[in-house]
């Protein structure tokens, strides 16, 4: 999966290259307009992750002479909260934008989303000996059944289908509730917990774990390391 | 009169002005009007002299037939004559015995009263033929009379009507500058109280005693806006100190910790453990900076795009479902009474909702229902959230829609609020063109908004859908 990132801010580029490439992505990176243009005209990229504000030829100019003559997925990164800058880029060609400050994990889902990556269409899913059928709506642990509620099992799916993925509450909220708004509001804690309770409460290994400050992760640790 | 005072721009000058014109009109009039019925009076006085003259004289040589008698009246007209010439006198006459005539020119004069210039001089003449008698044939009588002394005196006057016109000109147009400069003092002082005001001393205000009437309304509305002003400075002003704190606890914490965790050597998991710490720290100075970002732009009068009609009943039970387990935990029920249609962004429109049934359930005190009224009013739709809790100070609930209002300081420190939900309710609903509101009723607390437009999805009163909270499964 080749990468590139047309950004001018060194600190940026440097956390994305160093976690996109931890996360198995091949990254190239550019700081200005002109260069990236050339380098997203010339090599084949999976997706391009584009700074809207750049020196020279700007984010949402250097889309535009992209778009005609290639389709690469892109995904802006705006630094204004500006509903002007936002329509700007979708108009010329982005297929997703992020607000800065973006949290790494959203850039990840929705670098995956764009990709198609990640997106396994399997019906079933086996985290240790937790068992989630998607077509039934069955989950069982340890060959007992466990009893969620809808969305319950609506959450345990979107953690399952990213299992060892750091899931972000802001991914959890809009997965599950449909709901893709800053919500200040502890629902996705609450909702872990009754979770965690049910799937894990009775059993000596855990395997819904919770990374402070991040999200969730649903995943078999066979040594049982502590959360 | 500087020329600055009578330019249009200052009223005392505009003033001035105005009565300098209409003076001048009425000065003009007077003037012409005086000298012309002036005039005609001293024509008319020397008409009058001539014509007594010719009376004398008249009477003289009516009965004066007898031509040896003639040269006596000729010297008696000569005596009659005075050496500068102001009076004249001729006799016409067929017959040469009966004639005086020392001015050729006199013979010009029509009958009756008639102007001749003779001499470079301008006389009047009055001319009268007088029957036969005795021997004497028909004569013809003229008396012409010097017109110099009536025309100086129409020159005097002229040149006096003038005068006193310019002067009264002159004086009322200083006495209206003064007049309009004294009546409109008031606003002088007016401005220089006005000049004063200033930041640095915000309750300053103008005065409104001792003012004419006229003044008075602009004063008190002037005074009003002074007020608005002054409360909208002040709240920025606290609101400004309230980001400073509310960002300074966060970066204390982050710069604090990290200080602790570098200053010896730690293991892997101590620093991961830091990491994380400074994680939720910088998620939540986001979170606040996000939101202040967002307020900005409702300040600065940005309007939601992207309307769609939303069901705000719909969004209720929507908002509702993703705080389910907010509900359970509470022990509270949701009662949803009413809809009504509203052209709205729903994602935002639904952060509005979820803010307010989440303040709601927060802040409710041995409260069992949230109750959610969705009513027409007036062409608007109205929404609002009423739970048990309170009673809240008047003072208070104005204030509740602010930035980092708290109502219970103790409750500052905690990490779910950042007393932002209700002041993001009120951007949201400003950006729709609505208003917010918060009462509080029988114990109980009211709180919502009312947004313009919308068709009412039922007219028929609806029953009210109920959510029973299943009991928590062990």
């Amino acid at each position: 999966m080749k990468i590139l990132i047309v950004e001018d801010e060194p600190k940026t580029v440097a956390y994305l290259r160093k976690g996109l490439t931890e996360q198995g992505y091949s990254v190239d990176f550019v700081g200005d307009g002109e260069d990236g243009l050339h380098l997203a005209q010339t090599l084949d990229y999976d997706a391009i992750v584009l700074d809207g504000m750049l020196p020279g030829l700007d984010g949402v100019a250097m889309l535009e002479r992209l778009r005609q003559t290639r389709q690469t997925p892109v995904i802006m990164l705006t630094a204004r909260d500006s509903v002007d800058d936002r329509l700007r880029g979708l108009g010329a060609g982005a297929d997703d934008y992020l607000v800065k400050p973006f949290s790494f994990l959203e850039l990840l889902a929705r670098l995956q989303a764009i990709t198609r990556r990640g997106r396994g269409e399997a019906t079933t899913i086996t985290v240790g000996d937790l068992h989630l059928d998607l077509l039934a709506r069955r989950a069982t642990r340890a060959g007992r059944r466990l009893n969620l509620t809808a969305k319950e099992f609506a959450l345990l799916a979107v953690l399952g289908r990213r299992q060892s993925q750091i899931v972000s509450k802001t991914i959890i909220t809009e997965l599950v509730w449909d709901i893709n708004f800053d919500t200040n509001t502890n629902v996705v804690e609450v909702a872990i917990k009754r979770l965690r309770a049910k799937i894990d409460g009775m059993f000596e290994t855990k395997l819904l774990h919770t990374v402070r400050g991040m999200g969730y992760v649903l995943e078999h640790r066979p040594d049982g390391s502590p959360e | 009169m500087t020329p600055a005072s009578i330019a249009p721009k200052s009223i005392a000058g505009r003033l001035a002005l105005m009565f300098a014109i209409a003076t001048t009109l009425v000065s003009v009039l007077a003037g012409v009007a005086i000298f012309g019925f002036q005039s005609l009076e001293l024509r008319r006085h020397q008409a009058e002299e001539l014509n007594a003259r010719m009376e004398i004289i008249d009477a003289m040589i009516r009965h004066a037939g007898d031509p040896k008698r003639w040269p006596m009246l000729g010297d008696k007209l000569e005596s009659f004559t005075p050496a500068n010439g102001g009076v004249r006198y001729r006799v016409d006459c067929p017959d040469a015995r009966f004639r005086f005539a020392p001015d050729d020119a006199l013979a010009r004069a029509r009958d009756g009263v008639d102007l001749i210039h003779f001499d470079g001089r301008r006389y009047m003449t009055l001319t009268r033929r007088v029957p036969p008698y005795l021997e004497r044939p028909e004569v013809r009588l003229v008396i012409a009379a010097d017109t110099a002394p009536f025309d100086a005196s129409r020159k005097v006057l002229g040149v006096g009507v003038l005068a006193v016109s310019l002067v009264t000109i002159a004086l009322v147009s200083l006495l209206g500058w003064w007049v309009a400069r004294k009546g409109l003092a008031p606003v002088d002082r007016l401005s220089q109280r006005a000049r004063a005001l200033n930041p640095n001393d915000l309750g300053l205000r103008m005065p409104t005693q001792n003012l004419p009437t006229e003044l008075v309304g602009l004063m008190t509305a002037f005074n009003g806006a002074l007020d608005r002003l002054q409360d909208a400075y002040e709240r920025l002003a606290s609101f400004n100190a309230d980001v400073a704190h509310e960002l300074r606890t966060p970066l204390g914490n982050l710069i604090g910790q990290t200080q602790v965790a570098l200053s010896r050597p730690r293991d892997t998991g101590e620093l991961e453990e830091v990491l994380h710490s400074n994680l939720e720290e910088l998620d939540r100075l986001r979170c606040i900076i996000n939101d202040m970002l967002f307020m900005a732009r409702a300040d600065q009068g940005a309007l939601a795009a992207n309307l769609e009609p939303v069901s705000l009943a719909g969004l209720t039970h929507k908002t509702a479902d993703f705080l389910d387990v907010l509900f359970e935990d509470a022990g509270v029920r949701l009662e949803v009474v009413g809809d009504g249609m509203v052209a709205a962004d729903a994602s935002l429109l639904g952060r509005a909702v979820t803010n307010l049934l989440d303040n709601a359930i927060r802040h409710g005190v041995d409260c069992k229902t949230v109750r959610v009224t969705i009513e027409p009013q007036d062409g608007k739709v109205c929404l609002g959230v009423r739970n048990r809790g309170g009673p809240i100070p008047e003072a208070h609930l104005a204030r509740l829609f602010d930035r980092f209002y708290r109502l219970d300081r103790a409750r500052e420190h905690s990490h779910d609020v950042h007393g932002l939900g209700l002041a993001v309710v009120k951007a949201i609903v400003t950006m729709h063109g609505g208003t917010v509101f918060a009462r509080c009723e029988d114990g109980e607390v009211l709180i919502g908004f009312v947004l313009p437009g919308g068709t009412v999805a039922s007219g028929e009163p609806q029953e009210p859908t109920v959510r029973r909270i299943e009991p928590v499964q062990a």
